[in-house]
């Protein structure tokens, strides 16, 4: 009886440690460690639908075990993930991949530093343009494919490049990761994407209003400036578009504040009124510029002279082009190039003329201007471009970044804009009158265009993405506020054509595992340890021959009870 | 297979005391409420000892030294002051000695174990740490033993007291000195952990020496 009282002290005193060591357990498991051995960010590709047909990756989660180039053939790959460096890229292969559909547990393309905005040097000029062209081919190849499994964007360092280096050995000696053999595991902890619920394009306009004579009852005339800032790319978390269309944005926002300078005095002010405007959804027919005209009072669109909307012009040497749907032996048309001309010669720039005619029936809008042409205004683009581009290409992908646009383009077409407009404005066509000459007040600010070049190569301006507020847009329009009378913004859905799907970023964890036949072996192991360290202290401090009648002992028992 | 290795770890790191407690006479005593007096004990002496810092700083160690005193005054209060039941000095410094390194094991081994093991990411660090719990296994029975020795048998052999002592300051020190190696010599883990395996081997077969010699007068 003695005994029992003493037991049931000792399971109060155990049943109290046990609580202890339980709540310790709940406590300690609310926290999260990342143990990972590398942990980087990436960028997803687009997922989007096209008038119903899936393009892009349909996948975000990605739990697989990595395999690079290296892979032993014929080696089963529909749960890894292959890790594909862009200097090691064979198009081919991708293309082959994607097109024959083979199953594939994920990709991850490391993209070199040159194209992310930090680490932008002038190393190895004569590889940039060739890795230049290898990541556009690679981009319209993953925009226009259906992908059933993830496919990941991230910039190469030190970390992931170690990691590299080691499943290559791994697999050159014949083994790949998978569950029972190690390796690096790769997990995206991500939720599914979603729909982009009633996608917003915003476009920003500018009035700076002319002279108006007194005793003048007549609407002024109206020249309209006009850029679309928006981009589509392969990764929008990085689709940054310098040259398409930043350089654009830019030469727009430099134009506008010249003008500004020179209307704020009423003896400069000109006869005519200046439209800057700042349109959205370029890369879906120039759907944002279709849906400002639209909004326009029939008169407003009666008084424009004419537009000039800014396409591509900060990686151009010598060459630029004024693409008009307009024949060009038409009056207004010649009237606009040769005021161009004129600016161009002394500035020693060659302008070339391209007309291409529009068809109101086909939906394919391939220049801004053409969405003017369609409502009968006249109107050109001014590109560094020659050839019309396809839907979605030229858009401002992962290769458009800071490194290819020139600052001194952007200066020189700006220069060239603006003493063309200026010319027109005031009547000095033909005569040579630098009114924006280097040195002078109303000279081009090269170190305006270079910050706002720079910002624009730091911000992803996909427009599914760009909430009505988002702070890139409220800039801008704040930026124009102060360069024009009057700013309006104009808010749109985006039409049904286009669905776009979320979950653009994230953060990818690599671990280190162990396979599952190192854990049985350690089991193993363990157990007979344990097993041994039993039998040894059995038989040092009670003898050999207990340790043999334990074996015995139900017989014994049996024994005893007969 | 992240759990799987955790159990692994843990079987490791605290399987050797339940098996200790099991094969050896300890079990048939029932002396389970010694150890785990002995184990309160140890927490008690833990809340009273200083965060540890990283560097190797001389008069920082002497003083932590100092408070591994601390450590000894615990076993001592756990085997003098407690009242145990009637049981032999034999068992009564084994199950203190059980229930002191069971104690420290939890305290220090658990949680990282609990967060770090059961992540996918695959380290030696739990396997050599559940190494390191054995090692302080034998190093804590061996002090209890000793300190035994030292205070509960009245009649000691002239000759062996300077060296018992001396033994106890050896094991009562091995903390300090294992922290010595990691940061002041900037010994590797496996390093660190092979030397406390052989020490503890050789103080607990040292210590078993000296405590047949003491018990040879009085059997």
């Amino acid at each position: 009886m003695v005994l029992s009282k003493n037991s049931g002290g000792h399971r109060g005193m155990q049943e109290s440690m046990y609580s202890v060591i339980a709540l310790v357990f709940i406590l300690v498991a609310c926290v999260e460690l990342c143990d990972a051995a590398a942990a980087i960010d990436v960028y997803r590709l687009i997922q989007y639908d096209m008038s119903g047909s899936a393009y892009g990756s349909r996948f975000a989660v990605l739990n697989h075990h990595a395999a690079s180039l290296h892979f032993p053939p014929g080696a089963d790959l529909s749960r890894a993930v292959l890790i594909i460096p862009l200097r090691e890229l064979n198009i081919t292969f991708v293309r082959e991949y994607i097109n024959q559909k083979k199953p594939l547990g994920g990709l991850l393309f490391l993209l070199p530093d040159i194209f992310s905005f930090e680490n932008g040097g002038n190393k190895q000029v004569h590889e940039k343009e060739k890795l230049k062209n290898l990541l556009a081919e690679l981009e319209q190849l993953l925009i226009h494919a259906n992908i059933p499994y993830p496919v990941y964007f991230a910039f190469e360092n030190d970390e992931i490049d170690t990691v590299l280096v080691d499943i290559k050995k791994n697999d050159a000696i014949g083994q790949p990761a998978t569950a029972t053999t190690g390796g690096y595991k790769l997990v995206i902890p991500t939720p599914e994407p979603k729909k982009v619920a009633s996608p917003t394009i915003t476009n920003i306009q500018g009035w700076l209003s002319g002279l108006k004579v007194d005793g003048d009852t007549n609407q002024l005339p109206t020249i309209a400036i006009v850029a679309s800032y928006d981009t589509f790319g392969a990764a929008p978390a990085l689709s940054v578009g310098s040259d398409s269309n930043g350089s654009g944005v830019v030469a727009l926002l430099e134009i506008a504040r010249l003008f500004s300078l020179l209307y704020s005095n009423p003896k400069t002010r000109g006869r005519y009124n200046l439209l800057f405007g700042l349109t959205s959804g370029g890369p879906y027919n120039y759907n944002g510029t279709q849906k400002w005209l639209r909004s326009f009072d029939q008169r407003l669109r009666e008084s424009i002279d004419y537009a000039i909307c800014l396409n591509s012009i900060g990686s151009w040497d010598n060459e630029l082009w004024i693409h008009v749907s307009k024949p060009p032996e038409n009056a207004y048309i010649k009237q606009i190039f040769e005021g161009f001309s004129n600016v161009a010669e002394e500035l020693h720039i060659k302008v070339g003329l391209k007309h291409k005619k529009i068809n109101i029936s086909n939906p394919r809008v391939t220049w801004e201007h053409e969405q003017f042409s369609r409502l009968r205004v006249t109107a050109a683009t001014l590109s560094e471009i020659s050839t019309a581009p396809e839907l979605l290409q030229g858009t401002g992908g992962l290769f458009d970044s800071r490194q290819f646009v020139n600052e001194t383009a952007i200066t020189r077409g700006v220069k060239l804009v603006a003493e063309s407009l200026a010319r027109h404005i005031y009547g000095h066509q033909g005569k040579n009158v630098q009114i924006f000459a280097d040195g002078g007040s109303l000279a081009v600010n090269p170190a305006y265009i270079q910050s706002w070049l720079d910002l624009l190569s730091q911000t992803p301006r996909v427009a599914p993405f760009l909430s009505k507020n988002d702070p890139f847009v409220m800039a801008l329009k704040k930026e124009l506020a102060d360069h024009t009378d009057e700013v309006n913004m104009q808010h749109e859905v985006l039409e049904g054509v286009f669905t776009f799907y979320d979950s653009t970023s994230a953060r990818l964890n690599i671990y280190q595992v162990a396979s599952v036949t190192f854990d049985l072996l350690l089991l193993l192991v363990l157990g007979s340890y344990l097993i041994v360290l039993f039998s040894f202290l059995v038989i040092t401090t009670r003898g050999l021959d207990d340790l043999i009648s334990l074996f015995r002992r139900p017989p014994s028992r049996k024994v005893k009870t007969a | 297979m992240t759990m799987f290795h955790f159990f692994n770890c843990a079987i490791l790191t605290f399987g050797p005391h339940a098996i200790y407690y099991s094969a050896t006479p300890l079990s048939e005593y029932d002396t389970l409420g010694t150890s785990v007096k002995a184990a309160l004990v140890y927490l008690g002496t833990a809340l009273v000892k200083v965060s540890e810092n990283d560097g190797f700083d001389p008069y920082q160690e002497l003083l932590k030294a100092v408070i591994g005193f601390i450590d000894v005054a615990g076993l001592y209060f756990a085997l003098t002051q407690l009242t145990h039941r009637n049981i032999s000095q034999n068992h009564k410094f084994q199950a203190v000695g059980l229930g002191w390194a069971f104690a420290d094991s939890v305290l220090h081994r658990l949680a990282p174990l609990w967060v770090g093991a059961r992540g996918l990411e695959f380290t030696w660090d739990f396997i050599l740490q559940g190494l390191e719990a054995n090692a302080n296994l034998v190093l804590s029975i061996s002090l209890a033993a000793l300190g035994s020795l030292m205070w509960l048998r009245k009649n000691k052999p002239k000759t062996l007291i300077p060296i018992i002592y001396a033994c106890a300051g050896i094991v009562a020190t091995m903390p300090s000195i294992t922290s010595y190696l990691r940061r002041g010599l900037g010994w590797h883990f496996p390093k660190v952990v092979g030397f406390e395996l052989f020490t503890s081997l050789s103080m607990a077969f040292i210590s078993w020496q000296l405590f047949s010699a003491c018990q040879r007068p009085s059997s």
